[in-house]
């Protein structure tokens, strides 16, 4: 079946995202941290760079979700996608616009 | 920070990832109970290194799982709608709850997974098809929500929901589980993030030691009897249990006095 065969590239597809998307962030936060322990004043901002980035990589992961539903036609499930990735942006923005609670 | 704190919670994150990886349970559990009892890191930081912790974990993991068509990918994308709301509504909540609360909310979670390690799961029977979504969603948006406020995986309350709500075969709710929650932790992480909660100087060398842990759990631990593990991950969790539950009464048997 044709939903099938898709199916099967879109969980490749995935697989690699979150299989290079780990290695990559992992790295990152690796030589920030070298760099942190060489007291470099750069190491806390790469190490949180790749924070960042492993913060981003689910998200990235149901973006490519919703491009792959919308080509193929499956509009139901692109909606989903579309929807899951509206609340994490929205999560986002309300952490902006809120201050941190007083410590 | 010094750089003994730093090796402290990298080795830290990689002792628990590598038992939590060998049994197949989230590492997430145990990060914030021995940030905030044994380090005396404040809940709110340890909870958004977790979370980071759990997001590197799901994500490192998901690739196998995908390639053995094990992961249903349109479950789990419906099922983190719900997930991901509930996160935003745990966002919310988090600084309104009383620290004490916390402690307590994280004392039933510890006693519920060391329940399930207990009893051995089954594959339901009958017909392995999706049933009773509506149930499903409700018991993922909560999950979603202790997810945002513990700054754990909630793999603890994923699996039942789908064990005893969608009747899937375990092999396969334990691979959407494992998928959905990367998603679940960054919906709450984003937030977090943005509002400059996630301590770098904590988190980073919590994700690091969670990854590079996972990889030598798969590797090392294979061969050492799973029983004998599992029961001393009971035996943490409940030790875990009852040091936060005297915690959340102000009374703390280790590390340093305030």
């Amino acid at each position: 079946m044709k939903a099938a065969a898709l199916s099967g590239q879109l969980e490749t597809l995935l697989g690699r995202l979150l299989q290079y998307g780990t290695l990559a962030a992992s790295g990152i936060i690796a030589v920030g941290l070298v760099l942190g322990l060489a007291s470099s004043p750069l190491g806390m901002s790469v190490a949180t760079a790749g924070i960042a980035l492993f913060i981003l990589l689910p998200a990235l992961r149901v973006a490519v979700m919703l491009i792959f539903f919308l080509r193929a036609r499956d509009y139901r499930y692109g909606a989903i996608a579309a929807l899951v990735l509206l609340i994490i942006s929205i999560s986002f923005f309300v952490g902006m616009r809120w201050n941190a609670p007083a410590q | 920070m010094p750089i003994g704190v730093e090796l402290w919670l990298f080795a830290v994150a990689l002792g628990t990832s590598m038992l939590g990886g060998v049994l197949g349970m989230a590492s997430g559990i145990f990060i914030v109970p021995v940030l905030t009892m044994f380090g005396r890191i404040d809940i709110h930081t340890a909870v958004g290194a977790s979370l980071v912790s759990v997001i590197a974990c799901s994500c490192g993991s998901a690739a196998p799982f995908l390639k053995e068509r094990l992961t249903n990918i349109r479950l789990a994308i419906l099922l983190e709608t719900a997930t991901t709301s509930g996160a935003l509504c745990g966002v919310f909540l988090a600084g309104l709850v009383p620290t004490q609360y916390l402690y307590l909310l994280f004392v039933l979670i510890l006693l519920l997974s060391a329940q399930q390690m207990l009893v051995r799961r089954k594959d339901p029977d009958g017909s392995s098809s999706v049933q009773r979504l509506p149930l499903g969603m409700t018991l993922m948006y909560g999950a979603g929500m202790i997810s945002a406020l513990l700054g754990i995986g909630s793999g603890v309350l994923k699996i039942p929901a789908m064990d005893t709500a969608l009747r899937l075969p375990i092999k396969v709710s334990s691979a959407t589980s494992n998928f959905m929650i990367g998603v679940t932790a960054t919906a709450s992480a984003a937030a977090y993030f943005a509002r400059g909660e996630i301590v770098t100087s904590v988190a980073a060398p919590i994700a690091l030691g969670s990854v590079v842990g996972a990889v030598l759990g798969a590797r090392i631990l294979i061969n050492v009897p799973a029983q004998r593990l599992r029961l001393m991950f009971i035996g943490i969790l409940v030790l875990l249990a009852a040091q936060m539950l005297l915690a959340a009464f102000g009374i703390n048997l280790f590390g340093p006095k305030s």
